[in-house]
């Protein structure tokens, strides 16, 4: 296997940091307590900006999926299409 | 839901389409495949080979339960908005299974694993450690099972109103569960989940459609009315509350993905880029589903101010009932809807079972008992233990033990205890057999003490992230002191699997 195409989330230690960050960022412990006004698209304020960045973690968890896992996919689907050629 | 009065005969009938249903795509999932009841992996892996649709699927309908309906939006009626935490706890599961999922795909396939054990007894070589983690993941999955079965007969009689007694509803419905189980195992497990999982999906949509109907359209309108009338629920939780927030982001995120039968979804994959494509669409999904129920409990503080806790616990039934009452098109869909929470209680009982039998297949019976026993006998162990445990579990649900019925509520607590094992295993090599053991143990015992003394959280942590943490420290500071690793107790061979070399 070449090493150089890997791609392991647990060897990068930006994606570990950033998705520390954007836990803390859900959990509205930075806001004044009992703080209501003002409501956006009816929700209160807090509760907006902690649905922001929980709709960005699924993004994002999203996107590492999809771009930064890959370790033997390429081996998985060359052997997956040799063997459609053998079969077809 | 005792009072749903909406359903009755049609209820039946759509529930006996949904049996119906099942039982079909069970049956054509086991035919002409004479493999399947011969090999381990075949039965409870459906072969690996669960292509993109199965899997999204089967990942979707296990992870989400009924109970994810008909508990969560009683739990955002009375906590308010601070039960937003619903979402992003489902959501970090992905990141989680990020930690460990990519890794342990690969050498899950180079060795042939079928359970989770598999993959402990291959790095850790102990008796100790597998026997215990075998106790806490079977029990935890039992635990889990008897919740699900205790949900599908409170589902079911409150549908039917009540023409279908709790007890029968139960009987029927597991053994529905039970024949295509029997029938095609895992392939039947993640055929019927595409199946129940759509039907949970398209009725959250319709439901949460009929609540905003009922509230005018206007959920801005329902804030308003809960900051006059209940401004608690709306304002910014005190820090405990945010504390046990992370401590749930802790306990869900870890106990969740590792779940046996999570676990084995990765094992089923057929490939790396189905798995991945299915954990991409999965962090998707807490948004529109846990999302939309969370506003469904908002919108009932309106609709129906002032429940109390056993009340609340009612709230998706009275909402059917009104939301049936506006038009034929939502008497229907409410029916169907309910088909679909005791679909969704299926999906997920079935998937707890299978991974109960295959841990008693493979690992109970297939390393301690007969190690030398054919394949196909294996799975046959497992099938009728499996049956043996779905009825003993039953005799609890409806006797329920008196005083002891505290420690058939543990089930997170406990099962999150393998975490340390099994993911520091993959990456730490000094991490060795007796710390791990010794920290899997003192976790539990702390974990389930500090649960059934009351004490569920300390100051809003859960008592079983603080076990975790005592079973982290031991594990780690216990590896350091002790000479013993990797490199000496695994083979050449087994080593470069695990460094993904081989």
């Amino acid at each position: 296997m070449k090493t150089k195409s890997v791609k392991e989330p647990i060897r990068k230690k930006w994606i570990w940091i950033l998705l520390f960050i954007n836990a803390v960022l859900i959990v509205p412990w930075y806001f004044p307590k009992g703080a209501v006004e003002p409501f956006v698209f009816g929700f209160p304020l807090w509760a907006f900006i902690s649905t922001f960045f929980t709709l960005i973690m699924g993004a994002y968890l999203s996107w590492l999926c999809i771009s930064q896992w890959n370790i033997v996919e390429e081996e998985e689907e060359n052997a997956k299409r040799k063997e459609d050629v053998k079969h077809g | 839901m005792d009072n749903l009065t909406f359903a009755g005969m049609d209820g039946i009938i759509i529930l006996s389409v949904f049996a119906i249903v099942m039982l079909v795509i069970g049956y054509y999932s086991g035919k002409g495949d004479t493999n399947l009841h011969h090999s381990l992996s075949g039965y409870y892996l459906a072969g690996r080979n669960l292509g993109f649709i199965a899997l999204f699927f089967t990942l979707y309908a296990t992870q989400y339960s009924g109970n994810t309906i008909v508990g969560y939006a009683p739990t955002g009626y009375r906590t308010g908005f601070s039960w937003l935490q619903s979402i992003s706890f489902m959501t970090i599961i992905i990141g989680i299974y990020l930690l460990f999922a990519p890794r342990l795909y690969v050498v899950s396939k180079r060795r042939n694993f079928v359970t989770p054990t598999d993959w402990l007894e291959f790095r850790f070589k102990s008796k100790a450690v597998t026997l215990l983690s075998i106790f806490l993941m079977l029990w935890g999955l039992g635990n889990y099972l008897l919740e699900q079965l205790v949900a599908i007969g409170q589902a079911v009689a409150g549908m039917t109103g009540g023409t279908i007694p709790y007890e029968i509803a139960v009987v029927v419905f597991v053994l529905v569960m039970l024949a295509y189980e029997w029938m095609g195992g895992m392939k039947a497990v993640a055929f019927t989940d595409v199946m129940q999982g759509i039907v949970l999906m398209i009725g959250i949509f319709v439901f949460l459609a009929g609540a905003l109907y009922l509230v005018g359209g206007n959920f801005a309108e329902v804030t308003r009315y809960i900051a006059d009338n209940e401004p608690a629920k709306l304002g910014v939780p005190p820090m405990e509350v945010s504390v046990n927030w992370f401590s749930m982001l802790v306990l869900v995120g870890l106990g969740a993905s590792i779940y046996p039968h999570a676990v084995q979804r990765i094992y089923s994959a057929e490939s790396e880029r189905t798995l991945k494509k299915s954990f991409a669409r999965m962090a998707w999904m807490p948004p529109i589903t846990t999302g939309l129920v969370f506003v469904v409990g908002i919108i009932g503080i309106m609709l129906f101010p002032g429940l109390d806790t056993a009340g609340s616990e009612q709230l998706v039934g009275l909402m059917a009932n009104k939301i049936a009452a506006i038009n034929g098109f939502y008497y229907w869909m409410m029916i169907i809807f309910f088909g679909g929470i005791v679909a969704a209680i299926i999906s997920t009982a079935d998937s707890v079972l299978l991974s109960f039998s295959s841990m008693l297949s493979n690992d109970v019976y297939g390393k301690f008992v007969n190690p030398g026993a054919t394949e196909h006998k294996k799975v046959m162990v497992g099938k009728i233990g499996g049956i043996i445990a779905i009825f003993f579990l039953l005799m609890i649900a409806w006797n329920p033990p008196g005083t002891l019925y505290q420690i058939f509520v543990l089930k997170f607590e406990l099962l999150v205890q393998v975490f340390p094992a099994f993911v520091l295993g993959l990456y730490w090599k000094r991490l060795a057999a007796k710390p791990v053991f010794w920290g899997m143990l003192i976790g539990a015992i702390v974990a389930g003490l500090l649960t059934l003394t009351g004490y569920k959280t300390v100051f809003g942590i859960h008592g079983g992230v603080i076990g975790l943490t005592i079973n982290f420290v031991v594990c780690i500071v216990g590896s350091m002191l002790v000479t013993v690793s990797a490199e000496k107790s695994l083979k050449k061979d087994e080593l470069a699997v695990l460094e993904l070399e081989a």
